[in-house]
């Protein structure tokens, strides 16, 4: 212990990317509170012009919470977690350091032109992928430079193995280069032809091959994006928070390689019934359901890890935060699976089923993630204790009422509305015109819309709980090692 | 080439990979249990990388042993 | 082996990188080469349709539509023909869609009109009572952005061979002699609208968005 009491954890950039993991979740669910409205009240539409429309507002929502709010926190928790588990200080290294808060500017200007030019509707119109190609150059390089982090960190670690969590956050690095870099090939038509508007950009794709870069890309950044960098979180948080080792450290690598080789295989399922060949869909739809099982062994993990322990439930909101993440996580891996089986799929798709699938993993996996993450190192990043428990209590039962409102209302009126698609007359006639199963909907779009906001107000509780945290609360002298100390 | 052919690679592409891969994953559970209980390699007690990360704390397995004082002698 | 890898994080990445390549490459590239041949019959879009196609992306209709009818009955008793591969040859992105708010409108083209376009994209409320889609007043006084589509064009005529120009095909020529035919296009659209801010553009030399939008939407066939 004598030689490194100079040395300290350096959590400049993490705190940067707190910053911004909050201010950029408020914005992207502020929006995806407004189109949730936009849905049930339509007027909502005519605010802000041109720009206020739900075509508009939509990828600035999806976006801005994909790469805004979970790609801001899943760099604030590299940057002290990747320091912590590999027992060296950015401190120490001079680079390193100028590196990261590079990559932080580099990502705040592009988030900038990114909402901005999505406002003004220069967009690709492939989902997760709406930025034309300026904005595709910032992504990558920002993302360049946390691999640089990353490797780099890694070349002057004390600890010899790399832990879990490290495993986790490298594949992410890897995972969403490959996918980010096939999926945004375009061709700048003002460089090809000297005209127009040089922002605009014609994929490199056409047709039906379009359609399948795209979906391989949009389900795999789910895996990537939502659930790798995420699991390396829990494997960080949960135990650090509880102070209980994980269940078991080899089925946490052994469920690593599970996911990562099955996951690679079932980005055919978005393409049921579609003009894809018939045995690439059966072959999705199998491994979809195979994907069950090594996701689930994370889960597992982790709520073993709590085995005996279960009485911190009630002491600890933030472990309830991560135990009631891993629970939606294994609802939503479940969920998955199922929408892929072709029958159940003809009936969900386009429909509601599927957005509210993607926000049970969202808001209750990576959303409590995220929250209860930030939560743990306010207090060691600040040198002071959480503001207010209560309304860490409050924030936890307000969300996850809302995350439950989001769900039911979401699976009801998605599978409504599937069935009279199809519903028909006893001549065997449409049974409902369009606008019919677009009415029937109202209840459920509002309920959706009032879920969304007890989210959001949650949310708006976390960053005024961390903001006090930061400013006015009671200093601790000694960094606790498990169990976060709040007022 | 013609499109028959590359389906057809693309098939065998595909059966041999989920092949590899089980075969490599199971191999791996072995691999894992093995050692552990043959006392060839401790995974548990990497758990205590998260739990014992002050810089300060002692290191599970140090990079450098010769540099670093701190490292507890492996087994 | 594993022992190796666990202690060689650069091998392991490269291993990680492997697997993740080769799943894709195993996945995707075959169906890739098979490259989406246009069935007999579909063209490459006018200069038009394109600079409509653009408004119909930048206003983000594909979050609230489809363009994919599935083989059900119950779908092309909805919408028409089911949609095949070969249809989408010429689409520089696709615009499948992935959540049906509104109507699929891959065929829309067949059962609706210019004049009902007119009125429903203006207040698609007062049209279809109940509709949710919004109002897009705005496209009656935006001018398209005639330049970007010709480049559009133009780009996916060199680099990826889309045929205008040849026989029975789509002529594009030069920026003059392309914005001539957009004229004469446009102005077969206008002919069908009532809007006189958008007659007295068109006379002044300037074509609204919604012309595009609505040639482009009576391609959709
Ligand atoms: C908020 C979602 C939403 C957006 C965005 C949206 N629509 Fe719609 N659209 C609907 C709904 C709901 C209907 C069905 C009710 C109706 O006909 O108005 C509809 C109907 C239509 C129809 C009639 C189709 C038919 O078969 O009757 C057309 C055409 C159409 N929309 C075109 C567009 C275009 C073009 C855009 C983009 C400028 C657009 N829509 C944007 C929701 C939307």
């Amino acid at each position: 212990m004598q030689s490194s009491n100079a040395i300290n954890y350096d959590y400049t950039v993490a705190k940067y990317f707190t910053i911004s993991a909050i201010v950029l979740g408020i914005v992207g669910m502020s929006v995806g509170v407004l189109i949730a409205f936009q849905l049930a009240f339509p007027e909502l539409n005519n605010l802000f012009g041109e720009y206020g429309t739900f075509g508009r507002l939509r990828p600035i929502h999806t976006d801005g919470v994909a790469f805004g709010f979970t790609v801001s926190g899943i760099f604030a928790t590299w940057f002290y977690v990747g320091q912590r588990v590999l027992k060296v200080s950015m401190a120490e290294s001079k680079f390193l350091m100028f590196i990261g808060k590079l990559q932080f500017w580099l990502y705040i200007i592009g988030v900038a032109v990114a909402v901005v030019s999505l406002a003004l509707g220069y967009t690709t119109s492939k989902e997760y992928a709406e930025f034309e190609w300026p904005v595709d150059i910032a992504i990558v390089v920002v993302w360049v430079l946390w691999g640089v982090s990353i490797f780099g960190l890694i070349g002057i670690r004390r600890e010899k193995v790399l832990y879990i969590s490290v495993w986790y956050y490298i594949a992410t690095f890897l995972g969403v280069a490959m996918l980010y870099v096939f999926n945004n090939m375009e061709v700048p038509t003002y460089f090809v032809s000297g005209m127009g508007n040089w922002f605009h950009s014609v994929s490199m794709y056409a047709g039906s091959n379009d359609a399948m870069v795209q979906w391989w890309y949009g389900h795999n950044a789910v895996a990537f994006v939502f659930t790798v960098p995420i699991i390396a979180m829990i494997y960080y948080f949960l135990p650090k928070e509880s102070g209980q080792p994980v269940f078991s450290y080899k089925l946490s690598l052994l469920s690593f390689w599970g996911l990562m080789f099955v996951y690679l295989w079932a980005g055919g399922h978005h393409l049921l019934y579609s003009t894809v060949p018939d045995w690439v869909q059966t072959m999705a739809s199998i491994f979809s359901i195979i994907l069950i099982l090594p996701s689930w062994g994370s889960a597992i993990n982790m709520l073993l890890t709590m085995k005996g322990e279960w009485g911190q439930l009630k002491e600890n909101p933030l472990v309830k935060f991560y135990v009631l993440a891993s629970t939606f996580y294994m609802l939503s891996t479940l969920e998955g699976p199922i929408q892929a089986i072709k029958s159940v799929n003809a009936l969900a798709h386009f429909t509601d089923w599927i957005p509210g699938h993607v926000h049970d993993g969202t808001l209750g996996w990576v959303g409590f993630m995220i929250i209860g993450a930030i939560f743990h190192m306010a207090p060691r990043m600040f040198k002071k204790e959480i503001y207010s428990k209560k309304l860490v209590e409050a924030q936890f039962w307000l969300q996850t009422t809302g995350i439950v409102m989001y769900f039911t209302s979401m699976w009801i009126s998605g599978i409504t509305q599937g069935m009279m698609w199809r519903a028909t007359d006893q001549y065997g006639n449409l049974a409902y015109s369009f606008i019919d199963t677009v009415e029937v909907l109202h209840p459920y779009w509002t309920l959706r819309a009032v879920g969304g906001s007890f989210y959001l107000i949650g949310v708006f509780m976390w960053a005024y709980n961390i903001y006090k945290t930061a400013t006015s609360s009671k200093a601790i002298e000694k960094e606790p090692q498990y169990a976060t100390p709040m007022a | 080439m013609d499109m028959e052919f590359i389906r057809n690679i693309q098939g065998w592409g595909y059966v041999s990979m989920i092949f590899i891969i089980t075969i490599g994953l199971y191999a791996y559970i072995y691999h894992l249990y093995k050692s552990q209980r043959d006392g060839v390699k401790d995974y548990e007690k990497y758990s205590n990388m998260a739990l014992n990360d002050e810089i300060d704390d002692t290191l599970v397995e140090a990079k450098d042993p010769q540099n670093d004082a701190k490292d507890n002698k492996e087994r | 082996m594993f022992h190796w890898l666990e202690k060689n994080p650069f091998f392991f990445a490269v291993g990680v990188f492997l697997v993740i390549a080769y799943a894709g490459i195993v996945t995707i590239l075959p169906d890739f080469m098979e490259s989406a041949r246009p069935l007999k019959g579909t063209k490459p879009y006018t200069v038009l349709q394109i600079a409509g196609r653009q408004v119909y992306i930048q206003n983000g209709c594909n979050t609230c539509h489809s363009q994919l009818i599935r083989p059900f009955k119950s779908e092309t008793d909805r919408y028409g023909k089911y949609s095949l591969s070969g249809e989408y040859a010429y689409d520089r992105p696709f615009l499948w869609g992935s959540r049906r708010i509104g109507p699929d409108l891959h065929r829309v083209g067949n059962y609706r009109t210019t004049d009902w376009h007119e009125n429903h994209m203006l207040n698609p409320a007062a049209v279809v009572p109940g509709s949710v889609m919004p109002k897009y007043p705005f496209l009656f006084k935006k001018n398209i952005d005639l330049d970007t589509a010709y480049a559009e064009a133009e780009t996916v005529k060199k680099v990826f061979d889309v045929p205008y120009d040849k026989p029975g095909m789509p002529k594009l020529g030069t920026f003059a002699q392309a914005k001539k035919a957009v004229f004469a296009d446009a102005g077969k659209i206008v002919a069908g609208m009532k809007n006189q801010d958008v007659k007295d553009a068109y006379k002044n030399g300037n074509i609204k968005e919604i012309v595009a939008l609505i040639a482009y939407m009576n391609g959709l066939k």
